[in-house]
Order: structure tokens, then sequence, then C-alpha cells
């Protein structure tokens, strides 16, 4: 199979131009020839002129096509093709010139068939040169284009295009006509000239190197143009192929071009290192501004808030502190000091104004900044500022230099934007990871309240004679209050309903040690005034000092129909009498569980016992109940609490229960929210 | 919100507790008392008549004291409780164990 290969630009327009060169040399070497030996010229300039164009246009086209190809290549680099294509045609020029000297008088040196070719080498890389560097200047006169500089230019490009046929009219003459194209070419050229974007940009040290570039570029030039119009006053070649005024504008493009860079990049080497330091710090705010992401460390925006302002204040050393949990600074980021000449300072800094006026505790840091003299034998001026997150002082930074003075406002001002950036950094980083913590506490509390949900009972132990039913909700996830109930006998129940002190998580700890505790003391059968004193025992163990337990223990007896209960400092029970149509509390003296922790505490217990009718009930609560608030501070009270029952002593225990917890809800309104533990439980007897 | 002021008169520290206790700023009170007690105060009065709600939590705080002022001979009488809030002492028993007077009068007289 044959391959067709794909046609590259490059390399076909670089062949061609080699075979225009040779046919341009061929055709004046002809024309030798014929006036050697006395022929007729039977070829027309305009062949020399066709092939020149030519050449032209494909020189073009290869460098065009070369650049672009490197299209990401810097300033240095660019400039530096021109000057090596520069150094070649200048060498190759000089060389031809040494050769001649060398030569001197001899026959080979009058010999028209070399200078010919030695005049077409010549005018082929003087061509190149032009041709290339234009190509080049191009680039940098593009550089952070507008639409008005790319017209000027395109319009420049078709300039020189018409400048290249302005030899059919003109025949290469320096006539009038020529010196007016040139004249005007060279000013179309001196107002492309001012685009010299790029070298600000250029670092100090590139802006040197350019200037040599462009000093070479610049001798190369004119060297260059000296030889040619010393080959245009010279009588080699029949046509003249220099006296062009594409070339003699090239000449003058590039020439200007150059010298105005040269002018301008000297010129600009004193503002350098301001523009090049202004540059670094738009950059490093920029890191600074960047976020933290989770799982990074907040000394990296430290480690680069430090840097950049060293670096914006040429700090001769710095060092940065930041409050740990226990509020004692600790040393984060330290650079270009001793140990031992940072202690010196902290010392110093401890008695000289105005570093001894910094206070950890103020709330208006991020206002102020610490800067002056310091008596030392080194630093001469210290920078102190503080780094403020919502308006705590959470670090410090310190910047010290050699020099008395060392720090102008304008320094300060933007080492105060770096620092507040960078605690805008920090404060973001920390809140994240807070964010991220509080939710995996979240997570524990939900399980804690799934745990704790399945303390509670969801059967509660009863028979035929009674019905029972119990309600609890906690105020926050999880809660202190506890109800159970136990079958000791035929017809025997113990119930118990409790409320720890406080409320959440400490709450819901003990509630579950009570809940142990009646589970071990219930298999006892305790008569309550029992189980009250042993509970208190294993309590007194087991509680904080100033925590405590109320709870009310019954003993229901269904075959006697008979309740005993004592109450440990827990809220009265309510009682509905059917035979008399009355509610009323249990009244029964007691004492908190926990409260005295000796065996004293059995001079506080009491033990009660009553009969129970049909149809009466017994309602078992906590204090949440009556202390429900609405939206007027007003509790819900021992009175509603009757009322309600009263109001729907008929209906069903759960009926009840439902109906009273409604009710509850309704008094505190939409807006109220329980603000502790609230249980309920409604016993109902049937026979 | 709760606040705490205090004064001296006739050798005993007087409290006074306006506002209401819960277990947010139970440690206030705790505060409090504990300053009084390190001041080696041997009568301790607090005065409750601006009181308007003490949850378990504030009732916790004097229930710990308890047995230190009784080791000490420290004496502590709470005076001028509001009805609702007194409730809330009677109801848990701790009306039993700390002594409750009506007025600061009756209150300074042991």
């Amino acid at each position: 199979m044959l391959k067709i290969p794909t046609p590259n630009i490059g390399k076909i327009s670089i062949l061609v131009a080699i075979l225009t060169w040779l046919a341009l040399l061929f055709v004046d070497i002809t024309r030798i020839f014929q006036s050697v030996n006395q022929m007729d010229h039977s070829l027309a300039p305009e062949i020399s002129y066709v092939l020149e164009i030519l050449f032209f246009i494909l020189v073009y086209i290869f460098y065009n096509h070369s650049i672009n190809k490197n299209e990401n290549i810097d300033f240095l680099n660019l400039i530096w093709r021109g000057v090596s294509t520069g150094l070649l045609a200048t060498i190759i020029s000089l060389s031809i010139s040494i050769f001649y000297m060398m030569l001197g008088g001899s026959k080979l040196g009058s010999d028209p068939l070399l200078s010919n070719f030695f005049y077409h080498v010549n005018f082929a890389f003087v061509s190149l040169f032009l041709i290339s560097c234009s190509l080049l200047w191009k680039h940098l006169i593009l550089y952070q284009k507008t639409k008005k500089v790319v017209q000027q230019w395109q319009a420049f490009e078709v300039l020189l295009l018409m400048c290249m046929f302005f030899v059919f009219f003109n025949g290469n003459n320096f006539d009038y006509s020529f010196i007016f194209g040139l004249v005007f070419l060279t000013i179309f050229s001196a107002s492309l000239s001012i685009n010299l974007k790029w070298i600000p940009y250029l670092t100090f040290k590139e802006k040197w190197k350019s200037i040599l570039f462009l000093v070479i570029i610049l001798i190369c030039t004119i060297y260059l143009f000296s030889k040619f119009g010393f080959y245009s006053e010279s009588e080699i070649a029949f046509v003249n192929l220099n006296i062009n005024l594409f070339l003699m504008g090239l000449f003058a493009f590039v020439a200007i071009y150059t010298l105005f860079s040269f002018l301008v990049t000297l010129f600009n080497l004193p503002t350098s290192s301001v523009f090049e330091q202004k540059l670094v710090e738009a950059i490093n705010f920029q890191r600074l501004s960047q976020s933290i992401k989770p799982g990074q460390d907040e000394n990296q925006v430290l480690d680069i808030l430090i840097d950049s302002s060293m670096s914006a204040s040429y700090a001769d050393g710095g060092w940065l502190e930041i409050l740990d949990k226990d509020q004692i600074p600790q040393l984060i980021q330290k650079r270009f000091i001793d140990e031992e000449v940072r202690q010196e300072i902290i010392t110093l800094f401890q008695t000289v104004k105005p570093f001894s006026e910094f206070d950890w505790t103020q709330d208006d840091n991020d206002t102020k900044k610490f800067y002056g003299k310091i008596p030392h034998n080194i630093f001469k001026s210290a920078f102190l500022i503080p780094l403020v997150v919502n308006k705590k002082t959470i670090g410090r930074m310190y910047l010290v230099k050699e020099v008395r003075d060392g720090f102008n406002k304008e320094m300060i001002n933007i080492i105060t934007t770096f620092v507040g950036q960078a605690s805008i950094s920090v404060e973001n980083y920390r809140l994240l990871n807070e964010a991220i913590k509080t939710e995996r506490y979240k997570e524990e509390l939900k399980i804690a309240q799934r745990v704790q949900r399945s303390l509670l009972p969801k059967e509660l132990h009863h028979n035929e004679k009674f019905e029972i039913c119990g309600f609890s909700v906690a105020a926050d996830e999880v809660g202190g209050d506890y109800y159970e109930t136990k079958n000791l006998d035929e017809g025997v129940f113990s119930i118990i309903i409790g409320d720890v002190s406080g409320k959440g998580t400490s709450a819901a700890f003990n509630m579950s040690q009570m809940k142990g505790i009646f589970h071990s003391l219930v298999q006892l059968k305790p008569s309550p005034g029992e189980f009250l004193f042993k509970a208190n025992t294993a309590l007194s163990q087991c509680l904080e000092r100033n925590h405590f337990i109320t709870t009310s223990y019954f003993l229901l007896d269904t075959n006697r129909q008979t309740i005993k209960y004592s109450r440990a400092g827990h809220c009265p029970t309510l009682f509905y009498d059917h035979s008399e149509d009355k509610a009323s509390y249990l009244s029964a003296e007691g004492l908190g569980l926990g409260i005295v922790r000796s065996p004293n505490y059995r001079k506080y217990i009491h033990e009660s016992e009553f009969h129970y009718d049909k149809e009466d009930i017994l309602v078992l609560y906590t204090d949440g109940i009556i202390e429900a608030k609405n939206k007027k501070g007003v509790e819900f009270g021992y009175d509603n609490l009757k009322a309600a029952l009263m109001q729907h002593k008929n209906l069903s225990a759960e009926l009840i229960q439902k109906r009273i917890i409604d009710q509850v809800y309704q008094f505190v309104g939409e807006g109220g929210i329980p603000d502790d533990d609230f249980s309920i439980m409604v016993i109902k007897f049937n026979s | 919100m709760l606040n705490v002021e205090k004064y001296l008169e006739s050798g005993s520290r007087v409290l006074v507790l306006t506002g209401e206790i819960d277990a947010s700023n139970s440690v206030e009170l705790d505060a409090a008392i504990s300053e009084v007690v390190q001041e080696g105060a041997k009568n301790i009065l607090i005065d409750c008549s601006g009181l308007e709600y003490i949850s378990s939590a504030g009732l916790g705080v004097f229930m710990s004291y308890l047995d230190e002022f009784e080791e000490n001979n420290v004496k502590m009488v709470i005076f001028g409780l509001k009805d609702k809030v007194f409730q809330v002492f009677h109801i848990l028993g701790l009306d039993q164990l700390i002594s409750i007077r009506p007025t600061k009068e009756q209150a300074l007289e042991g």
C-alpha cells in the first residue's frame, strides 16, 4: 500500500524556498553567462522579481508555521531565536567579507560568478533574519492584544505585501516614490512599536538578559544594513534584489521595535522589583484566600502567611504563635532567627512599648498593630500583628528587621490584608471541622436516644382488673424520666415512676441506673418503704453529689383492691375517687433519693395504703407536665391537671392519657416547647 | 436568667437570688455559695423573694452542700420563697432538711 504522507507545511515551504532561491541564483548566473559571452539578454528582470516575492512568501510561511507551533514559548526564548538568526546572518556576512579581504586583488576575488553566489547567500540570510524577526516581534506586539492592535498589525502586513509588488512599478530605483514608501513604513512601524506590554512581566534577571539580546539584534541589524548598502552600490548583480521596499521596510521595523524594546526595558529596570513584588503579593493573596480543604492542616495557611508577609516587608526574621487549647501561645512558624535571639527579643517585648501593650484578651485586637524600634543589637525594628477570628485573638505574628523604621505604611497595609485573609481561612477551617464533629455527636445522640427508648417498657404488666398505659417524651434527645411495672405475684403488681434531676445525657445515665436498681430490688418483693430505703442506699454510691432521683413506688394488689405506696420527693399522685366523684392529690411525706446518703434516710420514709373501687383512676406523672409553660410563662399546674382528669374521667385509660397530653400541648401552644422531660401513666380500675 | 447579689447583715452573709435557676445556670449559684463558704461564712441567708423558678438542677446545688454545712457547723437559711417555688422544695422534701423561713427577720432569728 502506498502511504500518502500528511503534508508538513514547514518542511514543504522551506524546501520550495530553497528551490526558489536556487532558481533565483540560476537566473542571475545565466545572465552573467550571457553577459560574459556577449549574448542577448533574454531573461527579463521580472522573472527575478517574481522569484524574489515567492521566496519572501515561502520564508514567511515557514517562520509563521514554526513560531505558531511553539505557542507557549516565553519572551526570552522568543528574543533568543531572533538573536540566533541575526548572529547567523551576521557571521555569514562577516565571513564573506573576510574571505574577500584574504583574496585581496587575486583573480578569484573579482570572479563575477563567485561574488554573485555570495551575493545571493547574503541576500537569503538577511531575508531569513528580517522575516523571522518581524514575526517574533509580531508575537510580542500582540501580547495582551486588543482589537485595535490586531487591526493595526493586519494593516501593516497588507502594506508589506503591497511593498513586495512595488518593485514592478519602481524597478528597484531609489527614487522619491521609494523614499516616500519607506518613510511611511517607518512611521507605521514606530506607531506599532509602542505595544510593549510584555516588558513588565519580565523578572529583573530576565530584563538584563533581554537587554543583552536586544543589543545584539540591534548591532546585527545595523551591520547587515550597512553591508546591504555596500552591496547596492557595487555592480555585482544585474538585478538588484536588495533595493526592495519590502526588505527596507522590514529593516526599519525590526530596528525601531528593537530599539524601543531596548530603551523601555532599560528604563523599566529600576521599577522592576516593585512590579515583581506586587505580582508576588497578588499571587500570595490568592493562595491565602483559597480556603483549606477539610483534612488539611491550618498550618499550611500560616506557612504561606508568614512567607508572604516576610517577602512583602523584606523582613529579616519572623515567627508566628497560635494559642492552643489551654490558651498558651505555641510557636508554629519560625523564619531566619535563632531560638536564642528570639528569646532575647521576646524578653524585650515584655518591657518595650508599644509591644508590651499587647493583650490577648482585648476584643478589639483586629484593629491593632504594633510597630516600632527595639533596643536589640541585631534587630532594630519590629512589627507585631494579632491574628483575630470573631473578635477572639487566636495568635500573633512577629516580624523583625535589621534596620531602623523598617516597616512603612504600605508594608503594614499589605501584611494586615494578608493576616485578615489568613484569619478568615483559619476560621473557615475550624468551623468546618467543628461542623463535622457536631454532625458526629448528633449521630451518637441518635444512637443514645434509640438505646434509651428501649429502656422504657413497651408493654406494661397488668391483668383484666385494670387498664394501664404510659407515655414519655424527652426535652432533649435523651431524658431522665422513667416508669416501669412488674408482676410480682398472682394479682400483685409493682409500679414505679421516677424523675432524675437535671436533663439530657447525665439524666439519661442515671435513669438507666435506676432501672437496674428497680429490677434488682423488685425480685425481693419489698414493701414500698423498704424499696425506697434500699434504692437510696444503692444510689448513694453511684449518684453525683448534686444529683438526686424522685420516685413513687406502688404495690397494687388486685385481689384485695388495695394500693400501698411510698413517695420519695416525687410529684404527688392524682387519684380519682368514683364513689365521691372527686379527684385529689395523694399527700404523703417523703424525701428524694440520694439527698440524705445515710441510714438516717429511713426517718423520711412514709408508707400509705388505701382501698380502691371500680372506675377509680390513678394518674402518675412527672413534673414536666406541671411545669409545662405557655408563651406567657404560666405553668400548666396542678389545677389544670386535675380539671383535665375530671373532664375525661369516663373515657378509657388510654384515651384519658391522650386527652391530658393533648391538653398540655394545647396549653403550651405552638410557640412553646417542652422545657423538661415529661411522662404520664394512667391506671383505670375495671372491677 | 439568674442574678446573684451579696451583702453582709448582722454577721450573716446574705445571697439575693433573682430570676430563674435551671440546668444552664445552676453553676452560677454553686459558684456563689462556694465563694461565700470559702470566705469562711458561718451564717448564710438566701433571699429568694425574687426567685421565680427553680429546677431540679438548682435544688441539687442546695442539696450538695447539706453534708458539708452540717460538718462545719454552717447555718443556711432560705427565706422569702414564693409559694410556687416553696412547693418545689416541699414536694422533694428538702424543707425537712433546710431551714426555710417566710421573712428575713425570722431568718435572722434562726
